[in-house]
């Protein structure tokens, strides 16, 4: 079997959401000891892609999406040990997410946190109830990109504002991008907090990601 | 006057009440706080509002515990006053309620999400809701469980309320719209989630929230030709809008109030509002339904 089909089969197996054989292939590349940066972006992570286009067609749901993302998730875990010093899998930027400060709903949060890691970002998720203040502390800390701060309620999200002020405050505005979520989200609240983009969803939220960070 | 009295007048239309959470925030709720425990800390706020739906001309309005469930009220470490909430909530709209008109028992969902979204199962969501629907029983004329994206988590309030209470059930899913139509976000479509509430017999089957107007009459158009039990619709006034620190719904009433007319055209038999609807908006809908 060529290299290249068994890449299609790992995408297939994403796609599928048949965990046992994406872990079985993954085994299998480590065992013949394949390039395993490769097995990783053509296999692996051009099934997640594709598992991003069926949400966005409306072909697949929360249950599929998230499912997918942990399958490959579970892979990478496996395979990124076996990856040669020197080879590791370049980090395509570090992102800081949090749902703000007053407001405990984090699933969305955490979808869009699964996502981003299974497209090869490292992510820093400091869940729930988050202070602008500790965001912006930890954002530093791990030298971040991108700051991205969830809100659900009309009432928090003034919260994703403050993220923005005091950055400004404290003359670090230039240092992260800053991305907002959650349902109440919209353009124009984007522009009236001077943040540097939204997303609707989590498929979204990795395509922002990529194209502020130039990838 | 009984729920059923109404839903089986054929010429009846029943007014259900507009939101509850957009306008405790117009009343300066805090960020973040859930607007249950209001029932405790401001009563006399919850009443108002309750009782300007009333005077609008609400046939049936709901109690103030959208949010009132054991695994709901965790995450704000309430749980523990869950009684206290949920008893004043009862308080608050029994003195609002004129007499002939109707108390229905608000249940929302959980918030929290199956494997693999989340880490619920149907036993926690039935435990939650049966705490819940204990506590509502005594002071409610039927039941409202709504917002629900997740045809389980339904399945769970329905049993849980079923087997402490024979009053009627109006089932309220909210869907989003999608390429190939209304689904949940947890992948049910309209038609399944219709089938499955005809399936269970609940008196009423609704939609409520996530949806404006707009939307929620192409729904409504599919929801008529899938069942003949009466359906409830409870829109949003479009989508919301910050300005400043305020939040806004730009939708006009008017047209708001001409999709529910064009609904009741269609054969919706209860209509209210959700999300950024206001006891003017249920004013509307009032003329609207006493000049047809």
């Amino acid at each position: 079997m060529t290299s290249e089909s068994i890449y299609k089969e790992m995408g297939q197996a994403i796609i599928d959401l048949d965990e046992e054989k994406a872990i079985n292939l993954a085994n299998k590349a480590i065992n013949e000891k394949m390039d395993l940066l490769e097995v990783i972006e053509k296999g692996y992570a051009d099934g997640i892609r594709q598992v991003g286009e069926l949400w966005e067609e409306g072909e697949f749901f929360l249950p599929e999406l998230m499912r997918g993302a942990q399958i490959m998730q579970n892979c990478l875990d496996l395979i990124i040990p076996n990856l040669q010093s020197g080879t590791e899998r370049k980090s395509r930027g570090k992102v800081v997410i949090a749902t703000i400060e007053g407001d405990i709903h984090s699933i969305g949060k955490t979808i869009v946190a699964t996502m981003l890691r299974a497209y090869g970002f490292e992510v820093y998720d400091l869940g729930a109830d988050v202070s602008p203040r500790k965001i912006i502390d930890v954002a530093l800390e791990k030298d971040a990109d991108i700051i991205g701060v969830s809100a659900l309620l009309t009432t928090t999200m003034f919260g994703q504002k403050k993220v923005v002020d005091l950055l400004k405050e404290r003359n670090l505005e230039s240092k992260f991008k800053v991305i907002l979520g959650g349902a109440p989200v919209s353009s124009t609240w984007v522009k009236e907090c001077k943040a540097d983009g939204f997303a609707e969803n989590a498929v979204e939220a990795v395509k922002l990601v990529k194209s502020l960070l130039g990838n | 006057m009984l729920f059923q009295d109404l839903l089986n007048n054929d010429s009846k239309i029943i007014l259900f009440d507009g939101a509850m959470g957009s306008e405790v925030i117009k009343h300066g709720l805090e960020p973040g706080k859930v607007p249950d425990i209001l029932n405790v800390e401001k009563p006399e706020i919850i009443s108002e509002i309750h009782k300007l739906y009333y005077d609008a001309g609400s046939d049936m309005c709901q109690t103030n515990t959208f949010g009132s469930t054991p695994m709901n009220l965790r995450r704000h470490n309430l749980e523990n006053r869950i009684k206290e909430i949920i008893e004043k909530a009862l308080e608050n709209i029994k003195i609002a309620c004129p007499s002939g008109r109707l108390i229905v028992g608000d249940i929302g969902p959980t918030s929290e999400f199956r494997p693999p979204v989340g880490n619920a199962s149907g036993e926690d969501w039935y435990a939650s809701f049966s705490t819940q629907a204990n506590l509502l029983e005594d002071g409610v004329d039927l039941w409202h469980i709504e917002t629900i994206s997740d045809l389980e988590e339904m399945l769970a309030a329905i049993h849980a309320v079923r087997d402490i209470s024979k009053k009627p059930i109006i089932a309220s899913i909210t869907y989003k719209r999608t390429k190939r139509g209304f689904f949940t976000i947890m992948g049910d479509s309209l038609e399944k989630c219709i089938q499955t509430l005809e399936n269970e017999k609940v008196d009423v089957i609704g939609s409520n929230c996530t949806l404006g107007s707009g939307d929620m009459l192409i729904l409504v158009k599919e929801a008529v030709e899938l069942t003949k039990i009466p359906l409830s619709i409870k829109p949003n006034a479009g989508q919301p809008r910050i300005k400043g620190d305020k939040t806004l719904y730009d939708q006009p009433i008017e047209e708001f109030v001409n999709d529910i007319h064009e609904m009741i055209n269609l054969g919706v038999k209860i209509v209210g509002g959700c999300c950024g609807t206001s006891p003017k908006t249920i004013d509307q809908i009032h003329k609207l339904i006493d000049s047809l």
